[in-house]
């Protein structure tokens, strides 16, 4: 009898164990580092910078940038550093639902909640008149992307001129992720090794219920790219990813290749970049400090969308 | 690997499993199962196939299988096609019982096809090697059933190896004693 009950107290000790992570104050996961687009959206936001634009205005390109999981806007701003004072585009940097506050925020929220502030960004623009809307997404954001597109939402909208995605993720580097929902309840967190500047910039911390959440509209994602997505009319997809990353496996972009095709038929855009960075289009706060190669990759990609976008 | 060499190394294998029946004396059919197996990967595809076990002695059981996502989610799908070729070893406990755990350990060749040059970069393929662990119910006729939980220890990580090749699945197989059927 004793021996039968060891499992349960081993299984009740681990179950006991606190699901709160230590926060110290250089973490995001802290609170003390809201996201600069929630104070200062003007700046982030085009939607804030210039609710009423010209006709003539209305008619450029504006990309709408969005971030990965646990990531901030951040990861979009080399780009718009890269962009400096051109104005024959705009950008809207959109921060993901329940991201860029703190832990307890991040823990409650849901994938629906990480996609919403596109969707309000997307419908604000094109409510105030502007007609030449493209977006691009790094990593998770690609996966809600495609999920837009799987949904037909912009069936009722009007239709996105480009689509860029820098390292999607379908399938995942770890695939430990698949069993987040055994593992999760019993670890609680995981733990991201940050740079001491990545820091304010990226949740330290990652709850599992966000990984469940990840795990779920991944597999959503995959499953409608096994039926398959049509592009909206005169929109292209154009998939940009790393040869190896150990957070999205580059296969993930053979499934969105596989499974996404334009509105004629055709296949969509697809290029592997040589480079073992996850969102290799993000340098800033790296450690180790990112290699010449890296530098060229990134130019190479904001070159292309930039050239895309205004072409 | 190319469709040609595909199409030969599965019917090869089948004929092998086919040829078990002729070439091997009637006294040890009945240490020979054929079936099918049908295998789900957590979080990724149905991959169903053929598989065969011989039974060396009472409680150890060598076996062969096949299983492919083209029969599986591959159907009228986007999903990758992709083959499992495995060979394996599992000890029986309970062997004179109708239901008997047991362990097994599985190796063999994985391979994805990616479609386009595009992806020719990136690892197709992988060795596997795998452990899985269930129940075995032999009917009285030669109907037997397989139930089992597998771990695959080699997976990709997005650096190295096949992309889709995850860690847990869940697999059942159908099997046939070709004594029993042949004695009928």
């Amino acid at each position: 009898m004793k021996k039968q009950l060891v499992p349960f107290i081993a299984i009740f000790f681990i179950a006991s164990c606190s699901k709160d992570p230590k926060i110290d104050d250089t973490m995001l996961d802290s609170g003390l580092y809201f996201d600069q687009s929630i104070y200062n959206p003007e700046k982030y936001l085009v939607s804030s910078s210039n609710p009423s634009p010209t006709p003539t205005e209305a008619l450029k390109p504006i990309i709408i940038a969005i971030h990965g999981y646990g990531a901030t806007t951040f990861e979009w701003d080399e780009f718009r550093n890269w962009k400096g004072l051109r104005t024959d585009f705009s950008i809207s940097q959109v921060l993901l639902g329940g991201h860029g506050r703190d832990y307890q925020t991040f823990k409650n929220s849901t994938w629906q909640d990480w996609r919403q502030p596109i969707i309000n960004e997307f419908e604000k623009l094109e409510s105030q008149g502007y007609k030449n809307i493209s977006f691009a997404g790094s990593s998770t954001a690609c996966t809600l992307i495609l999920k837009m597109l799987a949904d037909h939402y912009f069936d009722d909208h009007i239709k996105p001129k480009h689509i860029f995605l820098i390292d999607p993720i379908i399938v995942p580097g770890n695939k430990t992720l698949s069993l987040v929902g055994v593992l999760g309840p019993m670890i609680g967190y995981t733990t991201v090794e940050n740079s001491a500047g990545e820091e304010k910039y990226y949740f330290h911390y990652r709850p599992y219920e966000t990984l469940q959440q990840l795990r779920d509209v991944i597999n959503v994602v995959r499953k409608d790219l096994e039926k398959g997505i049509v592009l909206p009319v005169g929109c292209t997809l154009n998939v940009l990813k790393s040869e190896k990353d150990d957070v999205a496996d580059p296969v993930s972009a053979v499934l969105i290749y596989k499974g996404t095709k334009a509105s004629n038929g055709t296949s969509i855009n697809v290029k592997l970049v040589a480079s073992d960075l996850h969102v290799f289009t993000r340098l800033s706060a790296r450690n180790p400090t990112p290699t010449a190669n890296d530098f060229i990759n990134q130019t190479n990609a904001f070159n292309e969308i930039a050239n895309l976008l205004t072409q | 690997m190319s469709k040609k060499k595909l199409i030969l190394k599965v019917s090869g294998f089948i004929f092998i499993l086919l040829n078990l029946n002729s070439n091997i004396s009637y006294s040890q059919l009945n240490k020979i199962d054929v079936g099918l197996r049908f295998q789900k990967t957590i979080d990724l595809y149905y991959e169903n196939g053929i598989t065969g076990q011989y039974h060396f002695s009472k409680r150890i059981v060598f076996g062969a299988s096949y299983i492919t996502s083209r029969l599986g989610s591959g159907i009228n799908s986007n999903a990758i096609k992709q083959d499992n070729f495995t060979i394996s070893g599992a000890y029986l406990f309970r062997p004179n019982k109708k239901l008997q755990p047991f362990a097994r350990l599985n190796t063999g060749y994985f391979t994805a096809d990616y479609e386009s040059p595009i992806f020719n970069n990136l690892q197709n393929n992988s060795a596997i090697f795998a452990l899985d662990a269930g129940l075995l119910y032999s009917f009285k006729n030669p109907l037997k059933l397989n139930i089992s939980l597998g771990y695959n220890a080699i997976t990709g990580d997005g650096k190295q190896g096949a992309g889709t090749l995850y860690p847990v699945y869940l697999q059942t197989s159908i099997l046939w004693n070709l004594k029993k059927s042949n004695s009928k």
